[in-house]
């Protein structure tokens, strides 16, 4: 070891980097490698998991330990890996596919049991390594090679999920929108429990734009609020519109007529239900600017914390698999 | 990693790079532009885009002083985030050399 290397570790690795030219990934991937040196975690006790799909390409790109798991199951190897270590600091990385169609169900159980891993999502409404076919996020409409008519059916909401599976940090940001998205992830690393991080990402070549309305620096302000804790929802490129709570649920009205900043929606993160954090979540374009930011961060035992006094030491444990081994016959077939 | 601009900018600014770049992270002087290399994600998306191939990743041999430069410029000049027209002229410097001792440090006027 070179005594008078930089103190700060260098958390790119020296693979080449292989997405599309202007793919959003990039963008992440910038991030990551601010952020990653600043949590003081070192990259021998960092792992990146991923699943499949452009997304999972992640761990070649950043010097930690990581593992290029099996299609929408990275969360399941993080699960054990957490559980086995809970010293290192686990990210998973994945996308709307490999996250929403082939492993939803392991993101759910994960969130629910607040596995203390970090999960970005990056949510290009695409199958971008297979080419461009339609992803459970693709809107309606939407002419994939695939859907040639477009597509017929209501996506999913990743954070609408995230938050019906009680995760304990639920967080929103764009890949180019630099400063936010790397705040969001340093707010995620620094969650005890189960982060999840839907981000907004671009897909140049076959799904160019889909995100255009938060991305655009000439309309952007008024499709997107960020949203921040105590903060009321003020949006709009001169921060003259907000977002009312009503009966019927978030309104948008404009300020300085009829309504002015006290009447509006003021952010909760910490709230104990998380019914709020649902309707914010479930702002949409193009009825409803939508939300960047996090919409949820708040404290529950991990699963660590409570299978801590359960886990049986190894010898018990073994007793157990001899029994169920050698327990004979269940029931018998007449 | 970064992009940066190099010589061939110089006096041909055509702005084709600006239009593409999903950073916004060009900057403007009086006649060449420059990339921040604090901003650029190394998404390689301007490097075809540039009609005189002046974009390179700096990996390239020799790279050096033209990485200085952008980082350098890059600190003075103003971002642009839209294409326009080339200079006149653009063309009939495409494939002169040394044009370094041409570069004007003055920022774009805006
Ligand atoms: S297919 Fe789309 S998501 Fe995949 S690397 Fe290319 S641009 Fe990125
Ligand atoms: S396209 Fe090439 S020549 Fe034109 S401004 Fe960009 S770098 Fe310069
Ligand atoms: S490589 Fe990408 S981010 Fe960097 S200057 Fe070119 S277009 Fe912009």
């Amino acid at each position: 070891m070179n005594a008078t290397a930089n103190t700060v570790p260098n958390f790119a690795s020296d693979q080449e980097v292989r997405w599309c030219p202007g793919c959003g990934d990039f963008a992440i991937l910038a991030q990551m490698k601010k952020v990653l040196p600043t949590l003081g975690v070192k990259p021998e006790n960092t792992v990146v998991v991923s699943g499949i799909g452009c997304s999972s390409r992640f761990p070649y790109y950043l010097e930690t330990y990581g593992m290029h798991g099996i299609h929408g199951r990275a969360p399941a190897i993080a699960t054990g890996l957490k559980r086995t270590r809970p010293d290192l600091q686990v990210w998973v990385v994945t996308g709307d596919g490999d996250a929403l169609s082939i492993g939803c169900t392991h993101l759910l159980h994960a969130l629910r049991r607040n596995v203390d891993i970090k999960i970005l999502l990056f949510n290009n409404r695409i199958y971008g390594l297979t080419k461009g076919q339609f992803s459970p996020t693709s809107l309606p409409g939407l002419v994939t090679s695939s859907t040639p008519m477009g597509t017929a059916h209501e996506p999913l909401h990743p954070l609408s999920i995230a938050l019906a599976s009680n995760a304990t940090f639920v967080a929103r940001s764009v890949d180019t929108n630099a400063k936010h998205l790397g705040e969001v992830l340093r707010r995620a690393a620094a969650h005890r429990g189960s982060a999840f991080v839907e981000i907004y990402q671009n897909c140049h070549i076959f799904n160019d734009g889909a995100f255009d309305f938060a991305k655009n620096p000439a309309i952007r302000d008024d499709h997107i609020v960020a949203i921040a804790h105590g903060e009321p929802l003020v949006f709009g490129k001169n921060r003259d519109k907000g977002i009312r709570l009503d009966v019927a649920g978030p309104e948008v009205v404009t300020l300085g007529g009829e309504y002015n900043e006290p009447d509006l929606l003021v952010h909760d993160e910490k709230a104990d239900t998380n019914t709020i954090a649902q309707m914010i979540a479930g702002m949409r374009h193009p009825l409803m600017p939508e939300a960047i930011g996090v919409l949820r961060d708040v404290d529950r035992p991990t699963h660590n914390d409570l299978m801590r006094d359960k886990t049986p030491d190894p010898k018990s444990r073994e007793t157990a698999v001899n029994r169920l081994l050698h327990g004979g016959e269940t029931w018998t077939v007449a | 990693m970064t992009y940066v601009v190099t010589e061939n900018c110089i006096k041909c600014k055509h702005t084709d790079c600006v239009s593409v770049c999903p950073v916004d992270c060009f900057y403007e002087g009086e006649n060449m532009l420059v990339i921040n290399p604090e901003e650029c994600i190394d998404c390689g998306v301007c490097e075809p885009e540039c009609p005189v191939e002046a974009i390179k990743p700096d990996s390239e041999p020799d790279i050096e002083t033209w990485l200085a430069l952008n980082t350098e410029l890059a600190g003075i000049w103003p971002v642009i985030t839209e294409q326009k027209e080339p200079p006149t002229d653009a063309a009939a410097w495409k494939d002169a050399e040394n044009k370094l001792t041409l570069l004007s440090r003055e920022p774009a006027k805006v």
